[in-house]
């Protein structure tokens, strides 16, 4: 645990993690999810998380969003101990088809984000408008969730959670169930909401392009129990571009170690 | 409605007028003795009698008013109810088996214990319909309030929304077609009571015309309370659904 | 599984032994209540002298000669409603204008024509098992799969068989969801009836006990009610599950 601290500290200097993990080990159902994980996420930084189904990288976001209590170890969010969900760490889940409220039309659904804010109704038409011009919806604000593809209702559930005005973006494979073209579209618009908002991503994914694409930093994890089983840096200059990025040498090199990686753990 | 289902209205309503006839027919030949069956002749104008008098606007006016209390009383502690025992699995193992095993039970047989507590009296016949109008939308609430999608609840985590908010803006919406479901369901079994509390307990309404009607041989006085009756059914019932569809707009754009 | 049973047990169990406690603890004298013991025993006593049993063969003959006529002619108009397109439609506004009346509404007009006894009481119970299975074997026929109907075809079946071999069993599954609602329905309705006006059968011992101020009589009807009530309830499922497996579910949303 020491040498954890001390290589955190060789990373980032001094300065706080926004969320780390110090020794993080969890335990459900009798069966050990993650074992002894340490991590830690500097502010702005944009994080990806691979790793062959069942290495807890969902688990280890869920333990970040304050959804699970570490069975022992720490998680702390700005030097604090997180108990529970709070509203400055906002969640894109995967399957956005029950993430949303059926019920309400896309406004309304980005409109629970700002209730649960407190923001006056008065204020709230405005910023909703906003919100969905941001993530390309604008004209869709009286569609029910039902009426919109797998793409836009992604689009409508990061438009809710930008209207937490988040320092922290959880992303759970949001993409895994989109096709190849919306998806690409959809990376481009999230690192350029990021890069605008300046929060601090966690992104999962077992999409290994389209971690080292995204990423500052790879890591990837050893499934049983969960653990870390390499960490990359990504040092791809920015903006990142769907042609040129994906052919720079370095991607490819980073995309090799990555393979073999993965390919070893799933023997 | 387009034009096609426009005609096929007309054609049914056509087909429907001549099973009137049929009916005008069979009474005014007396192929049925006319004490049982009036023609629908005799019934209108026992209806318009009945109606310039007033007394079947008193009768009518009993009916409803019953089957409204006692059905509003169930709603209201029906989904009550139901929402606590629905959204804690504690609660949902220890009492939803009682429930279960209530639930078949004809509840027209708690009338006779009712009467033994109230007697023959407006507030048995309400204690009565709200307890038989209670379990559909009881265990139709709690059903709703379980099935909550989980991740819904972890996204009102994540904004950490209070419990009120929780329950008023994610629980009760998502088992609200749950709930109209069980509520259309009462709406039947709460006529269907408020007529057999009015026949057992002489109170004021529709169910005591017809048996007076009945008692005295008027048979066309007993069909106009009969014919009113259905008519109670199909207006509440298309009420209940207008009021569903508009309610559940949401789920229509979804299909 | 077994853990869960034992919890579903604790709160009836508890209300029953608080009953008999306070009751006791009271020395309770009541029209309406009776300690738990006291209706266990006016049971074993209705059982002795075979009052109950007899009751109970009068409310299940009325309610299953109900169920079966009122299946029948539900049976038949719904399927063919359900085959003929035209004649659904030519019949909505009949059926729409006759199914709202619920069915207790035509005990009086049942009363004057046929008089106490079996005949009403069968009478109604029929008119309200008619609906249930009416609308849901209507919408079993109508969701059999097309492909079904074009074998029939190929193969020239006359209608009759088209409908014995083709239709029936291919919504069978759905069509026994329907008989096990109108199965309920018609205790429910039969039970009803006795406790309005007919003065026979489970109905009718209940209101008797209640009006000879026997509560612990009252509330032994009303606990065998329920027994009966469960016992069909779950007769049928089981049925409906050895019958059809997982298949009948599916129906059950309906």
């Amino acid at each position: 645990m020491a040498s954890a601290a001390k290589r955190l500290e060789a990373v980032y200097g001094t300065a706080t993690p926004q969320i780390a993990f110090d020794g993080v080990t969890l335990v459900l159902g009798g069966k050990t999810i993650i074992e002894n994980l340490s991590l830690g996420v500097r502010p702005g930084e944009f994080l990806c998380i691979v790793g062959a189904s069942g290495c807890g990288k969902t688990t280890a976001l869920r333990l970040a969003a304050g959804l699970y209590q570490p069975t022992s170890g720490k998680v702390n969010f700005d030097g604090q101990p997180m108990r529970e969900p709070r509203r400055e760490i906002a969640i894109v889940f995967q399957d956005y088809g029950k993430a949303l409220l059926p019920w309400r039309t896309a406004a309304g659904n980005v409109s629970l984000a700002l209730e649960a804010g407190g923001m006056p109704s008065a204020e709230r038409p405005a910023r909703i408008e906003e919100l969905l011009r941001t993530v390309g919806l604008p004209g869709h604000a009286g569609k029910y969730p039902s009426e919109m593809s797998g793409g836009m209702q992604q689009r409508l559930q990061i438009a809710r959670c930008l209207a937490q005005e988040p320092k922290t973006l959880l992303m759970d494979e949001p993409f895994g169930a989109l096709d190849a073209m919306t998806r690409q579209g959809l990376q481009d618009e999230v690192l350029s909401l990021v890069a605008a908002s300046g929060a601090t991503v966690i992104f999962v994914t077992h999409d290994l392009d389209e971690a080292i694409y995204l990423g500052d930093r790879v890591i990837g994890l050893l499934p049983h129990p969960g653990r870390i089983g390499i960490e990359l840096s990504v040092n791809l200059p920015r903006p990142r571009d769907q042609l040129s990025t994906r052919e720079h040498p370095e991607f490819l090199r980073l995309r090799r170690q990555l393979f073999d990686f993965i390919k070893a753990t799933e023997q | 409605m387009n034009r096609a289902a426009l005609l096929w209205r007309v054609a049914s309503f056509a087909v429907a007028a001549g099973f009137v006839a049929l009916w005008q027919l069979i009474a005014s030949l007396k192929l049925v003795s006319p004490v049982f069956l009036p023609g629908p002749d005799r019934a209108w104008a026992a209806l318009v009698r009945g109606f310039s008098s007033g007394d079947l606007w008193s009768k009518l006016a009993g009916t409803l008013e019953h089957m409204a209390y006692g059905w509003l009383a169930a709603s209201i502690a029906g989904i009550a109810i139901g929402a606590i025992i629905g959204s804690s699995r504690r609660m949902r193992t220890y009492v939803a088996p009682s429930l279960e095993f209530l639930r078949p039970l004809p509840v027209s047989a708690i009338i006779p214990v009712a009467i033994a507590m109230l007697g023959l009296t407006q507030a048995m016949a309400l204690f009565v319909i709200a307890f038989g109008a209670i379990w559909p939308i009881m265990l139709a609430t709690i059903h709703g309030f379980a099935a909550v999608e989980p991740r819904l609840y972890e996204v009102a985590r994540s904004l950490q929304m209070s419990r009120l908010a929780v329950i008023f803006k994610i629980a009760l919406p998502s088992a609200s077609p749950d709930i109209l479901a069980g509520m259309r369901l009462s709406l039947t079994v709460a006529l269907i009571l408020s007529v057999v509390c009015e026949i057992l307990a002489g109170l004021d309404g529709l169910g005591h015309w017809v048996l007076l009607s009945a008692r005295a041989f008027r048979s066309a006085d007993l069909f106009a309370g009969v014919i009113l009756l259905g008519l109670t059914g199909y207006v509440t019932s298309v009420a209940m659904s207008l009021a569903e569809h508009r309610l559940l707009a949401w789920q229509a754009a979804r299909r | 599984m077994r853990a869960n049973s034992a919890k579903a047990l604790v709160l009836p169990l508890a209300v029953l032994v608080a009953f008999e406690v306070w009751a006791r603890a009271t020395h309770l004298q009541s029209d309406s209540l009776a300690p738990p013991s006291e209706i266990v025993m006016a049971l074993f006593g209705a059982f002795a002298d075979l009052s109950i049993l007899t009751a109970t063969r009068d409310t299940l003959f009325s309610a299953f000669a109900g169920l079966a006529i009122g299946t029948t002619i539900g049976l038949a108009f719904g399927i063919a409603f359900g085959i003929s397109d035209t004649l659904d439609r030519l019949m909505e506004v009949t059926v729409e204008a006759i199914r709202p009346i619920p069915s207790i509404a035509l005990l009086p007009i049942a009363l004057i024509a046929l008089g106490f006894g079996y005949r009403m009481e069968i009478v109604i119970v029929a008119f309200a098992c008619v609906w249930p299975v009416l609308i849901l074997s209507r919408a079993a026929v109508r969701s059999i799969e097309p492909r079904l109907m074009e074998v029939a075809r190929a193969l020239r079946l006359p209608s009759a068989q088209r409908v014995w071999k083709i239709i029936i069993p291919a919504a069978l599954p759905r069509i026994f969801v329907a008989f096990r609602l109108s199965a309920g329905i018609a205790l429910i309705v039969a039970v009803t009836v006795e406790i309005a006006i007919n003065p026979l059968g489970l109905g009718a011992g209940i209101m008797l006990a209640q009006q000879a101020l026997r509560p612990d009589l009252m509330l032994a009807y009303l606990v065998w009610i329920g027994v009966i009530g469960y016992a069909l309830n779950v007769l049928l499922v089981v049925a409906q599950n050895r019958l059809f497996g997982r298949a009948a579910l599916s129906g059950d949303g309906a």
